[in-house]
């Protein structure tokens, strides 16, 4: 395979013809070596839908690229770029079929599991301990109430109650993945704010919960 | 199960569902630390993080250099898994080079 410079890439992609065809052949060459790193850390190699998604996901980064070619800006080696895009394109779907199976297991094969322990219910906790914790875990959910907004306290269930993706739950709440994380990151700063002014500090109230 | 168990089953995982979890408050307070003003959003992370993750690959300090892209990293998940992925990609792949 030619090594290519960033430069060369664009220009061999950049138009039809036989210059773009090897390119992307070997654009395939190198995303198919690098992408089976990145799923094994979710999927077994030995399950059989791997391979079919190592070619998905090849296939769909290949158009990704072409279609995005002139957003590229030169900050890292092209290939990088490429791998990026890809990873992107795997990892959307495996959130998605992750969420998905995690959902309907929730409803199919826990039926008959009792509910978890709830963090108060620590059954080696003096009665001091978990009626401190009950109180501050109340002053937190109040706090929480007051100053999270409607739409705040929905992200906050879709990702942390439900975990939902970000992708999935941006979707839901009729948004993108950036505004979403936006409306996350002012949900924190209002409620750091308001703790501060309250006096509480968070990692006092974390170790009001680490310890017996 | 029959069709009332069901029904129940989706009626009560509806409800848990619409409720903050202890579990959920105490993490939302876990990351609070970490929070800074300034941020930046996902795209920007997602346009960078090809950079981020090559200064690290060749050992360039790549939190010093790009400090807020490291923040957004540790406050959000579903990036951080995107940056570990392109990381093992881009240190193996270059380690079956050597």
């Amino acid at each position: 395979m030619p090594t290519r410079t960033n430069e060369a890439w664009i220009s061999d992609l950049g138009t039809p013809g036989p210059a773009r065809e090897a390119a992307l052949e070997d654009l395939r060459v190198i995303i198919q070596k690098g992408l089976p790193y990145a799923l094994s850390r979710w999927l077994s190699p030995d399950q059989p839908q791997f391979n079919s998604l190592v070619e998905e996901v090849t296939q769909e980064t290949l158009l990704r690229v072409l279609d995005q070619l002139g957003t590229f800006e030169g900050r890292s080696q092209f290939t990088t770029w490429v791998h990026k895009i890809a990873v992107r394109i795997a990892l959307t779907e495996l959130r998605r079929k992750r969420w998905r199976d995690s959902s309907l297991d929730e409803l199919t094969e826990n039926e008959d599991l009792p509910p978890p322990p709830g963090l108060l219910a620590d059954s080696q906790a003096s009665p001091e301990t978990s009626a401190e914790r009950a109180d501050m875990l109340a002053r937190v959910r109040r706090i929480i109430e007051e100053e999270l907004t409607d739409r705040q306290r929905q992200a906050l269930i879709l990702l942390g109650v439900q975990d939902m993706p970000m992708e999935d739950a941006a979707r839901k709440l009729k948004t993108n993945r950036n505004a979403l994380y936006k409306l996350l990151h002012d949900a924190r700063l209002r409620l750091k704010r308001r703790l501060s002014a309250e006096d509480i500090s968070p990692n006092e109230v974390l170790t009001l919960f680490e310890h017996k | 199960m029959n069709l009332r168990a069901i029904i129940q089953k989706i009626r009560s995982n509806f409800n848990h569902h619409e409720e903050l979890l202890n579990q959920t408050v105490l993490g939302f307070l876990r990351v609070l630390e970490s929070v800074r003003e300034e941020e930046v959003p996902c795209d920007e992370v997602y346009t960078k993080i090809d950079e981020y993750v090559e200064r690290e690959v060749d050992k360039k300090d790549a939190a010093k250099l790009m400090p807020l892209v490291r923040e957004h990293l540790d406050l959000c998940p579903e990036c951080c898994e995107e940056y570990e992925d392109l990381l093992d990609i881009l240190e193996k792949t270059s380690k079956d080079q050597k």
